[in-house]
C-alpha cells in the first residue's frame, strides 16, 4: 500500500486544517457526556471517605433509603479505605441535592486508624500503615546500571550531588469524570468522558460479569482527560449497578473537589542525583536514589539517566504508598520528573565547570535531532547574547531544558470506510477525541486519501461498537488512527475502481483515479466519484482494514528555552518567554499541533510555578482540593510563546501529546536559578521559596 | 437552586457548562442584562453562583442565545483553533460578548483582560488570544454609533436584544419581601461557594442596591454596601479620587466575580486577606450599620473581631460604608502578592494612605492581610510613623515595629516565615513607590 505523499502535494495531511466539530463547540451544542439527559433519568452521588485511613465497620443506609426521592442505594463499597476521598456508599435520587442529602443520612461506623501522608515518614519501618495487613509501606527496590559507576566517579574532576523534589501535579480536565449508565434489557449504555472507548468496555464487563457484546460505551465530546481518564474506574461500576437497581438511567458526575481528590495525579519524585565529569565537560558517571508516591498507587519511578550520554551509571527507585488518591498516567509519565531534576543537575555541573549550559548539551546529548533542535532553540530565544539584565527589583535570567518520547502507532488499530451509493462517505473508528481533533484527523486523512472534499466525509468516533483503537494517551492516537483510515479508505477506494472496471468490462488496472474522476486507460469517456458510487445502488461499500507499516513511527525529540523575569523583593516569578523546538514526524494538522505545544507548555508552567496537591500531616485531608486554591494558570500568566516544528516529515506520524509536555520545567527551573543566582530544588518554585532561598543566600554571604 | 441547574437540568440549555462550581473557572458564565436608565447594561456573571432570585428580572443570555449563523467570534475561535476540548468554549465567548457589549472603545488587549474569570486546560490560551484579537479587529471599526444595533448587524447577537429594554420595563421587577428569611443575599459569591447545599431550600433574602453606589457628603465618600466592585471600578467619582483604582481593582478576583461580588459581602466574610477589607482599613472607614431597633456606626477597624468573627448583631445588616475624601494632598498605595496575578487570594496584600504636610507624616493608615486572623489595621506601625519624615531608617523601624504586630501563620499561600518577611517588603514597597527620591538607597 502506499505511502504518505509529501506534505507539499497534499490537500488536508499537514496543512492547517480547522476542526470538523468546531461550529458545535463554539455554539455550545457539542453534548458532552455531562450534557447527557434522559427522561427520568438520576442522579447519583458518592458517599466518601472523610478519615485518610479507617475500617468500614458497618454502613446503614436504612435513613437514606427512606428519604423521598431516593431510589437507589449502593451500600459498604470497600472494608477498608485507604485516603480522604475513598469510595465508602453511593445513592442515586431525583436531584444532585436530593442524592447529597442522602449522602448525609448514611450512617457509617468506621475504625479511624493511623495513617501516614508524607513520603519520608511513610519509608520509616515505625510508620504507619497505608494499607492495613501490609509489611511495609515501600515496594521493592528497582535497580538497574551499566559501565562501572565507580570508576566513573574516579576518573570525574568534577563531582555534583543534588537532590530534587517534585510535587504532585493534578490533571484537572475541565469536564470532570462522569457517566450516565442506561439499561435496556441486560445490554448496557453508557455515556462516559473517557479516554478509552474499548477499555472500558472489556473493564467493565469483567467488573459486572457480562459479555462485552452487551455494552456499549460512548464519547462523543469530551472535556480533556489529560491521562487521568482511561476507563472504566469505579464510578463506571457504581453507576451501571445503580441504574440496574433503579431501573432507569443514573447519572453520577464526579464534583471539582472529587476531582482533585480521587481521580488521579501525578505522583511526587525525590531525587538524590549525583553526576561526575570531566573538566572538558565528558560525562563519566550518574547515579540515582530515587523514591516517590503514587499515594495508594504506584508508578513513580523515572527514567534515568534522562537523555545525556554517561558510559557509566547506576540507578535505583522505590516506590512509596502514602494515604492519598491514588496516581495515574499524566502526560509523559515520569519523564516531566526525570527532566527536571537531569535538567538542574546538569546547570549546576555547567556552572562548577565553568561552561556555557548549551555547550555541555551540545557534547553529551548523542541525539542528532536534538543536537540541531538545541542550535534553533538558542537562537530563537537570543541564547548566545543572553544576559542578567536587572531593572529595579527585576531580574532576568535563561535556562534550557530538554525531553524525549516515544508514542507510535498500535498494530491491532482498526478502521472501517464506508462509500454510499449517494457518493457520501463515513468513517468509523472506535477512538475518541479528548479535545485535541482526533474527529478532525479521521476525515483528514479520508479526504485526503479519496481526493475528496473535507465535507464529503463524516467521521465517526467515540463509540465502543466501532473497530477498535487504542485509548487515547500516550501519544499513540495520531500514529495508530491515521495509518488505519487511509488504509481502509484506500481499501474502500480501490474497491470501488474495481466494481467501475467490472461495470466498465475492464481490467481493473485499466482504472485510474484522481481529483474525483475515475479514467479508463484507452478511453475518452470519464466517470465521476457520484457516477461510480451510483453503480452500488442496492448496496454499499464497507471496508476494514488495520493498522500498517510505514505510515507512522516512534521516538520524538525536543528542547525548550525559557526567559523569565523574578521580583526579588516578593519572589514572584513571571515567564518572559519560552521556546519550543519539537519533532513529531509528520504533522497531520498544524494547527492543531500547535496547540498541542502550547497546551503542553502552560501545563508545565502550572507544574513549575503554582500547581501542588498539599496533604495536611495531622489530619490527612487536602487543602487545596478546589480551583480556589489549587491555582492553574489564566490567560493573563501567559507568555510569549514560540513553536518550531523540527520538521521530519518522511519519517510518518508520530504523537505529539506528551513530548511538549517535559522539558519546560527544566528550563524554567535553570533560569530561575539563573536569575536569582540560587537553585530552587523543589516544585512549584513559589514566591516564598524563591524570597527565601534570596534571603539565605544574602546570609551565607553576609 | 442556582441559575445553573435551572439552565441545565431544567432548561436543558447545556451550552453552559459547570467546570467548578465555586467561580473559578468560567465555564458557566452567563450574561445578565438590567435596566440601566433607558438601556440594557450587561455583565457577565458565573452561572453558578447565582441564585434564581437574582435572575428575576433580568435578561439572562446563555451561549445559546447569542447569534449561531456567521457569529464573527464563532468564526474565530473555529479559524484559529481556539476551541480544543471545548468545554472552556462556551464561557469565554460569553466573557467576550460581554466586553464586546460594555466596552466604550474596543481594545484586544482589555478584550483578553475581560477572560480574567475564564480557564482553559488545553490551549495555552495562544489560539484564544488570537482569536479575541482577529474578533476585535474585525468588529471595533463596525462598533461606532449604538452598540445594540451594530452588533446584531455584525452577527453577534439576534434582533431580539433590540426589544429588551421594552420587554423589562414591562415586567414587574421584583421586590424583596421583608420577611424573616432563612438567608440574607448580596452578591452570594461567597456564600454559594461555602453554604451551596443548605441555600438550595433556603428562603433568601436579597438585599437591594441604593440608587447610586457612590456619593460624597460634606467631604465624606460614601458607598452603598450593597455596590458592586465593578460598581466601584465604573465610578467616576472613586476614579478621579484614586488614579489606580483600576490597575487595583483589576486585582481583585475576576471579571465575572467582581460584577456580582459586593463591598458589604466582603466585609462581612471577614476574609483576613480580603482585598476591599485591606483597602477600606487603610481609608479608615467607618461602617454604618441597621439594625430593627437603632443604626449605629462604628470604624471598620473595630469590626473584625477575631478569625471570621465580626461586631454585627443578628439582625443587622451594613448599610454603607464612608470615609473622609482624601484631599489632593493625600497619597495611598496597594500592594499585593499572590502565586498567580489575577483571580487568586493574595498570600500577603496591604494598603497604605498617608497626608504629608511640611515634610512630615501628618496622618497615616496601614493595614495588612493575610498576617493575622483578621484584616489588620497596623495601629502601632501607624501612630510610630506619626510626625516622622519620610526617611529609609525610618521605614526600616516601621516594618520591625509592623513585624511586631503581625501573626502569621503557614497555610496553603505561604509559609508564616515567608508571609513576615514579605509584609516588610510590601511596607517598603509602599514608600518607594510614594517616594521614590527619599527611598533611593533602599531600591539599589
Amino acid at each position: 500500500m502506499a505511502g504518505w505523499k509529501s506534505p507539499e502535494q497534499m490537500t488536508y495531511v499537514g496543512k492547517e486544517v480547522t476542526r470538523v466539530d468546531g461550529a458545535e463547540k463554539v455554539s455550545g451544542r457539542a453534548k458532552y457526556t455531562h450534557d447527557v439527559y434522559f427522561p427520568r433519568m438520576l442522579y447519583a452521588r458518592i458517599l466518601r471517605s472523610p478519615h485518610p485511613h479507617a475500617q468500614v465497620i458497618s454502613v446503614d443506609t436504612t435513613r437514606a433509603e427512606a428519604l423521598t426521592g431516593v431510589k437507589a442505594v449502593l451500600g459498604k463499597l470497600r472494608d477498608e479505605v485507604n485516603y480522604v476521598g475513598d469510595e465508602v456508599a453511593a445513592v442515586a435520587a431525583v436531584t444532585e441535592f436530593k442524592a447529597a442529602e442522602a449522602l448525609s443520612l448514611i450512617k457509617v461506623e468506621y475504625k479511624v486508624l493511623p495513617f501516614v501522608v508524607r513520603e519520608s515518614e511513610a519509608m520509616r519501618d515505625s510508620a504507619a500503615r497505608v494499607f492495613s495487613g501490609r509489611e511495609k509501606n515501600v515496594g521493592d527496590w528497582e535497580e538497574e546500571h551499566e559501565g562501572d559507576v565507580e570508576r566513573g566517579f574516579a576518573e570525574a574532576e568534577v563531582i555534583i550531588e543534588r537532590t530534587f523534589h517534585m510535587n504532585v501535579q493534578v490533571h484537572t480536565p475541565f469536564e470532570t469524570h462522569g457517566c450516565v449508565a442506561k439499561w435496556e434489557g441486560d445490554e448496557l449504555y453508557m455515556w462516559d468522558s473517557t479516554q478509552g472507548v474499548h477499555g472500558t468496555r472489556s473493564g467493565l464487563a469483567q467488573h459486572l460479569q457480562m459479555p462485552e457484546n452487551k455494552i456499549h460505551i460512548y464519547t462523543h465530546h469530551m472535556g480533556g482527560g489529560f491521562g487521568s481518564k482511561f476507563g472504566p474506574k469505579s464510578y463506571n461500576a457504581v453507576c451501571a449497578q445503580l441504574a440496574r437497581i433503579a431501573n432507569v438511567p443514573v447519572k453520577l458526575l464526579l464534583d471539582r473537589e472529587e476531582e482533585l481528590l480521587a481521580t488521579g495525579n501525578r505522583p511526587s519524585s525525590f531525587q538524590t542525583i549525583k553526576i561526575g565529569a570531566r573538566k572538558d565537560g565528558t560525562l563519566t558517571a550518574f547515579q540515582l536514589e530515587s523514591y516517590g508516591s503514587g499515594g495508594v498507587g504506584g508508578g513513580a519511578g523515572v527514567p534515568a539517566p534522562y537523555i545525556y550520554y554517561f558510559p557509566n551509571w547506576s540507578v535505583r527507585h522505590r516506590d512509596v504508598y502514602i494515604n492519598a488518591g491514588a496516581a495515574a498516567p499524566m502526560r509523559a509519565p515520569g519523564h516531566p520528573q526525570a527532566a527536571f531534576a537531569m535538567d538542574s543537575i546538569m546547570d549546576e555541573l555547567a556552572a562548577a565547570l565553568g561552561m556555557d549550559p548549551l555547550d555541555l548539551r551540545l557534547k553529551n546529548d548523542r541525539n542528532s535531532t536534538r543536537q540541531q533542535e538545541y542550535v534553533i532553540g538558542a537562537e530563537k530565544i537570543g541564547w548566545t547574547n543572553r544576559h542578567k539584565s536587572r531593572v529595579g527589583h527585576k531580574v532576568r535570567g535563561f535556562g534550557m531544558g530538554a525531553g524525549q518520547w516515544g508514542g507510535g502507532g498500535e498494530r491491532s488499530t482498526k478502521a472501517m470506510v464506508n462509500i454510499y451509493a449517494d457518493g457520501s462517505v463515513d468513517v468509523r473508528i472506535g477512538t475518541q477525541d479528548i479535545g485535541v481533533g482526533t474527529r478532525t484527523i479521521v476525515a483528514a486523512v479520508a479526504a485526503e486519501e479519496l481526493e475528496l472534499d473535507l465535507a464529503d466525509i463524516k467521521p465517526k468516533i467515540g463509540e465502543s461498537d466501532f473497530p477498535w483503537a487504542p485509548a487515547s494517551g500516550g501519544s499513540v492516537t495520531a500514529p495508530s488512527v491515521t495509518p488505519a483510515v487511509k488504509r481502509a479508505a484506500e481499501k474502500a477506494k480501490n474497491k470501488l475502481k474495481s466494481i467501475v472496471a467490472e461495470k466498465m468490462g475492464v481490467a481493473e488496472d485499466a482504472v485510474s483515479y484522481a481529483g474525483k474522476i475515475f479514467s479508463i486507460s484507452g478511453r475518452a469517456e470519464n466517470i465521476s466519484w457520484q457516477e461510480a458510487c451510483r453503480f452500488l445502488e442496492g448496496s454499499s461499500i464497507s471496508e476494514l482494514e488495520t493498522w500498517g507499516e510505514g505510515l507512522s513511527s516512534w521516538g520524538t525529540a525536543g528542547t525548550q528555552f525559557a526567559e523569565v523575569e523574578v521580583d526579588i523583593e516578593t519572589g514572584r516569578v513571571r515567564l518572559v518567554k519560552m521556546v519550543a523546538v519539537q519533532d513529531c514526524g509528520l504533522v497531520v494538522n498544524t494547527l492543531t499541533a500547535r496547540n498541542q505545544v502550547n497546551g503542553a507548555m502552560i501545563g508545565e508552567i502550572g507544574y513549575a510555578l503554582y500547581e501542588n496537591r498539599l496533604l495536611d500531616v495531622e489530619t490527612g485531608i487536602m487543602p487545596n482540593a478546589d480551583l480556589e486554591n489549587y491555582k492553574i494558570p489564566g490567560a493573563l500568566e501567559m507568555p510569549d510563546f514560540d513553536v518550531t516544528f523540527f520538521d521530519q516529515h518522511e519519517r510518518g506520524v508520530i504523537g505529539l501529546g506528551e513530548p511538549p509536555a517535559i522539558p519546560g520545567m527544566g528550563a524554567i527551573a535553570n533560569a530561575v536559578a539563573d536569575a536569582i543566582g540560587v537553585r530552587i530544588t523543589e516544585l512549584p518554585i513559589t514566591p516564598d521559596k524563591v524570597l527565601m532561598a534570596i534571603e539565605k543566600a544574602k546570609e551565607g554571604k553576609a | 437552586m442556582v441559575l445553573l441547574d435551572y439552565l441545565r437540568t431544567i432548561r436543558r440549555l447545556t451550552g453552559t457548562k459547570e467546570g467548578c462550581r465555586e467561580g473559578d473557572c468560567g465555564a458557566c458564565a452567563v450574561l445578565i442584562g438590567e435596566l440601566k436608565n433607558d438601556a440594557v447594561a450587561y455583565k457577565v456573571v458565573n452561572s453558578c453562583l447565582l441564585p434564581m432570585g437574582l435572575a428575576a428580572g433580568k435578561h439572562i443570555v446563555t451561549i445559546e442565545g447569542l447569534t449561531a449563523d456567521a457569529n464573527p467570534i464563532h468564526r474565530a475561535f473555529i479559524d484559529e483553533h481556539a476551541s480544543q476540548c471545548g468545554f472552556c468554549t462556551p464561557g469565554m465567548i460569553i466573557a467576550l460578548t460581554a466586553y464586546l457589549l460594555s466596552a466604550v472603545k474596543i481594545k484586544a488587549e482589555e478584550a483578553i483582560d475581560a477572560l480574567d474569570g475564564n480557564i482553559c486546560r488545553c490551549t495555552g490560551y495562544l489560539s484564544i488570544k488570537r482569536a479575541v484579537a482577529a474578533v476585535c479587529a474585525d468588529l471595533s471599526p463596525k462598533l461606532d454609533s449604538n452598540r445594540i444595533d451594530d452588533l446584531v448587524k455584525a452577527a453577534v447577537i439576534p434582533e431580539y436584544f433590540k426589544t429588551m429594554p421594552k420587554q423589562l420595563r414591562s415586567i414587574r421587577q421584583p421586590r424583596g419581601d421583608q420577611h424573616p428569611t432563612d438567608a440574607l443575599i448580596a452578591g452570594g459569591t461567597d456564600l454559594f461557594v461555602q453554604q451551596a447545599e443548605t441555600l438550595e431550600t433556603a428562603e433568601l433574602y436579597f438585599l437591594e442596591k441604593m440608587q447610586h453606589p457612590v456619593w460624597e457628603e460634606d467631604g465624606v465618600c460614601f458607598l452603598d454596601a450593597a455596590a458592586t466592585i465593578a460598581d466601584l471600578k465604573e465610578s467616576e467619582f472613586l476614579q478621579e479620587l484614586f488614579p489606580r483604582l483600576g490597575e487595583m481593582i483589576s486585582l481583585i478576583s475576576s471579571t465575572p466575580i467582581r460584577n456580582k461580588a459586593t463591598v458589604g459581602g466582603n466585609l462581612v466574610n471577614a476574609s483576613p486577606i480580603g482585598d476591599l477589607s485591606i483597602l477600606l482599613l487603610a481609608l479608615d472607614a467607618s461602617l454604618h450599620l441597621s439594625g430593627h431597633v437603632q443604626e449605629r456606626c462604628i470604624k471598620l477597624r473595630e469590626f473584625f473581631v477575631e478569625y471570621k468573627k465580626i461586631n454585627l448583631a443578628a439582625h443587622e445588616i451594613i448599610k454603607s460604608i464612608s470615609f473622609k475624601t482624601p484631599d489632593e494632598s493625600v497619597l495611598f498605595n496597594f500592594e499585593k502578592v499572590s502565586k498567580r496575578r489575577h483571580l487568586d487570594i493574595a498570600g500577603v496584600n496591604s494598603a497604605l494612605l498617608l497626608r504629608p504636610e511640611d515634610g512630615l507624616i501628618k496622618e497615616i493608615h496601614i493595614s495588612a492581610g493575610g498576617v493575622a486572623p483578621i484584616p489588620l489595621y497596623l495601629a502601632q506601625t501607624s501612630v510610630f510613623l506619626t510626625d516622622k519624615k519620610v526617611e529609609p531608617n525610618t521605614v526600616m523601624k516601621a516594618v520591625q515595629i509592623a513585624e511586631s504586630e503581625i501573626s502569621p501563620i503557614s497555610d496553603v499561600r505561604g509559609s508564616a516565615e515567608y508571609k513576615r518577611a514579605l509584609l516588610g517588603r510590601l511596607l517598603q514597597a509602599h514608600f518607594i513607590a510614594l517616594f521614590p527620591d527619599l527611598m533611593r538607597e533602599v531600591i539599589v
